[in-house]
């Protein structure tokens, strides 16, 4: 049952993070993504992998691009 | 096993590190990187053609020791003579193709040596690094580490092209790296559907799955992998819809970086597309792609070539269009065929390193790369004049320079393919490639002088020179002596149909 | 459940691709483009992990107190696993070069839409010169 919830809550955190206007909310929810495929992957016994995407996909990613966002502007512009 | 295989991965890269660690030290540098780049073409001379098994894990037949482990209902069925780890091969056609990458690395690292006063620096290290790369494509018979290989080549040309200071590179590169990052990924796929069918990645495996029926041949999924890799090869190579970028790359490098960066692609259009023949071939819908994505990157490219006025977009044009004879010659898929679609891309390669390093030294000069501001080149730089003109000679397929003996050859093979329409359009295709050559090329060296233009009193370098004079004499053996490269080409030609 | 976790996991990944092609296709934002190229890579990586799931299997660990054969016949397939440890550190390290140069750009144009950074090519064409040394 859980892996649906996370499944959904991936599908959902990769939508949500594309349609916020502050580029800092969309950064933080691509964590959001990545830390639903690093628990999906446990379920899907491949635990090694969740462990490298555990860090790559909710820490360094988001890290990375709220770094980028920071040095340049933090609003989307029309 | 023959651990000279592995080095030719392993010096280039060692290299890379070496340069990097001795940054700022410029004279060790400029030493270490010379006498690296002088091993690079001599190392695969020196090898015996066989397989390396990295880690030394063969098949399971081969090694007895673990099969004692696995139970029966493995050691009985066809895992057993699958491979269990990464494996390079080194045939004859591999050693042509590594020995042509070191000539042309080795010049292009010595033109960029002597021509720029920093040795140091992340130059040199990228270099290096693709140089390793593309040799590990050429070589690997896995196709994930043909995979993890490409992105590195993909990072390393971006990184020339990030390192090289023309207008407009940074751009050029974001966009690259953007259409790599939808490209590459979708290659992934593709490779995740043949290791999905096949439940390998070892191209000999995949293959004896599918020729001897363990999995459907037909089967939709391998269709789906066939395009997605296809894709991917079109986006390494530049065919089209990558052909636009691709030679804006080419434009925004510097010249030595820019003959580099066409080797790279070169090569892989012809690795991969050996790779795609081998899986694929039985696939007639296959070939057809092939055909039709050479022919519109020829027809494409080589028109727009026409339109341009920077002469390093010009030769970037020419390049890619170039490029579509090889596809042809491995997309009509008669022995005859491919072995002269590879040699043509040996020969595209130097070709294409040898304009770009010829018409470099004008930019050296001038610091201005649009045909509109130059003019009156011959005056100064009469004797490089004569070695870009049979530069252009060459790349149009003028006899007795090399590519004339592998177009004649793409020619005859369309024919006896009873596919003759292909041969018209190669033949009409060189002559606009020679009028576009021409045309950059007068403008350049024979038009009287512009007034605002200034040239430079600074000597040309003698490495630059001698790279020139290398790359004729490499030409001119080529058209004289075919043979030299056909017969290592050929025995891979014939194991692939 | 309807539909086993495998295939929804396919779902998943199909989903994971589509959005970041739309992201990395139609959004003029450079940054939101990057962030759907990062989805596009993990649709992929879920993909190949996907494939290696066994349905009611184990963690592929041989444990002492396995047989071989009950191993061979239970455990997950561990090369696609394998391979999307590479993958994932590919994509991170593409992701950082990719927000360097944004960042770099962004200096020098003041914006971070992509019409007006990989837009503005045409003009400058016609002035493509080399501004220096070169290195």
């Amino acid at each position: 049952m859980i892996e649906y919830i996370l499944m959904i809550v991936a599908v959902l955190g990769a939508i949500i993070a594309l349609i916020q206007r502050d580029l800092l909310k969309a950064a933080i929810l691509t964590g959001i993504s990545g830390a639903a495929i690093a628990f999906l992957y446990q379920f899907l016994l491949a635990p090694d992998v969740a462990l490298t995407q555990a860090i790559v996909g909710t820490a360094i990613v988001p890290v990375f691009i709220a770094l980028a966002v920071k040095k340049t502007r933090s609003m989307e512009e029309d | 096993m023959n651990p000279l295989i592995a080095l030719m991965v392993i010096i280039p890269i060692t290299c890379a590190l070496l340069v990097n660690l001795f940054h700022t030290k410029d004279k060790t540098v400029k030493i270490l990187s010379i006498v690296v780049a002088l091993f690079l073409p001599i190392i695969p001379l020196f090898t015996s053609y066989g397989l390396h098994y990295f880690g030394g894990y063969m098949t399971l037949a081969q090694s007895p020791v673990l099969s004692q482990w696995v139970p029966a209902s493995i050691t009985n069925s066809a895992l057993n003579i699958f491979h269990m780890g990464i494996m390079y091969s080194f045939g004859s056609a591999q050693q042509i193709f590594i020995v042509a990458l070191g000539i042309i690395a080795f010049l292009a690292i010595l033109t960029s040596l002597s021509e720029t006063k920093k040795a140091s620096g992340v130059y040199a290290f990228l270099m290096f690094m693709g140089v390793a790369s593309m040799s590990a494509v050429i070589l690997t018979d896995d196709i994930f580490n043909f995979y993890v290989f490409f992105e590195i080549i993909a990072i390393a040309q971006v990184g020339i092209v990030i390192a090289s200071k023309v207008k407009g590179n940074l751009e050029a590169a974001l966009k690259y790296m953007i259409i790599g990052g939808i490209a590459s990924p979708l290659l992934l796929l593709g490779i995740a559907l043949l290791l999905g069918v096949t439940g390998n990645v070892n191209i000999t495996d995949i293959v004896y799955s599918i020729k001897t029926g363990l999995v459907n041949p037909q089967s939709p999924v391998l269709l789906m992998a066939c395009a997605l890799i296809i894709f991917g090869w079109s986006y390494a190579a530049g065919l089209p819809p990558f052909h636009t970028i691709k030679s804006e790359i080419y434009s925004r490098a510097l010249p030595h970086g820019a003959a580099l960066l066409q080797a790279f692609s070169v090569f892989t259009l012809a690795a991969v597309g050996i790779v795609i023949l081998r899986i694929f071939s039985y696939l007639a819908f296959s070939k057809v792609i092939i055909i039709a994505l050479s022919l519109a990157a020829m027809i494409l490219s080589i028109t727009m070539a026409l339109m341009q006025t920077d002469f390093k977009r010009i030769i970037g044009y020419l390049a890619v269009g170039e490029l579509g004879y090889i596809g042809l010659g491995l997309g009509i898929g008669t022995s005859m065929s491919i072995t002269a679609g590879l040699f043509q891309a040996v020969n595209e390669a130097i070709i294409t390193a040898f304009l770009f390093i010829g018409f470099g030294t004008v930019l050296y000069l001038t610091k201005e790369s649009d045909i509109r501001k130059l003019g009156g080149m011959m005056v100064h730089t009469p004797k490089i004049a004569l070695l870009v003109l049979l530069a252009g000679l060459a790349m149009a397929g003028v006899p007795p320079l090399n590519a004339f003996q592998s177009k004649l050859m793409l020619i005859q093979s369309s024919l006896n393919a009873g596919i003759p329409e292909l041969g018209i359009i190669m033949i009409l295709l060189s002559i606009v490639t020679f009028m576009t050559f021409m045309k950059a090329f007068y403008a350049i060296y024979m038009r009287s002088k512009p007034k605002g233009l200034k040239i430079s009193n600074s000597k040309i370098p003698k490495a630059t020179i001698f790279s020139l004079v290398v790359f004729l004499i490499i030409c001119i053996m080529l058209g004289l002596f075919p043979q030299i490269v056909t017969n290592y080409l050929q025995p891979l030609a014939t194991s692939l149909i | 459940m309807i539909i086993d976790s495998q295939l929804a996991s396919f779902f998943t990944a199909a989903a994971l691709i589509i959005i970041g092609l739309y992201a990395a296709l139609f959004l003029d934002n450079i940054i939101k483009k990057i962030i759907g190229l990062a989805f596009i890579g993990d649709g992929a990586n879920l993909f190949i992990i996907t494939m290696g799931y066994k349905a009611g299997g184990i963690v592929y660990i041989f444990l002492p107190d396995m047989t071989v054969n009950w191993f061979a016949q239970n455990a997950s397939y561990p090369l696609p696993f394998a391979l999307v440890l590479t993958s994932i550190v590919i994509g991170a390290s593409t992701l950082a070069v990719m927000l360097a140069l944004v960042i770099v750009l962004y200096k020098k144009y003041g914006s971070i839409k992509a019409s007006k950074i990989l837009g503005a090519k045409q003009n400058q064409e016609t002035e493509n010169s080399i501004k220096g040394d070169g290195l």
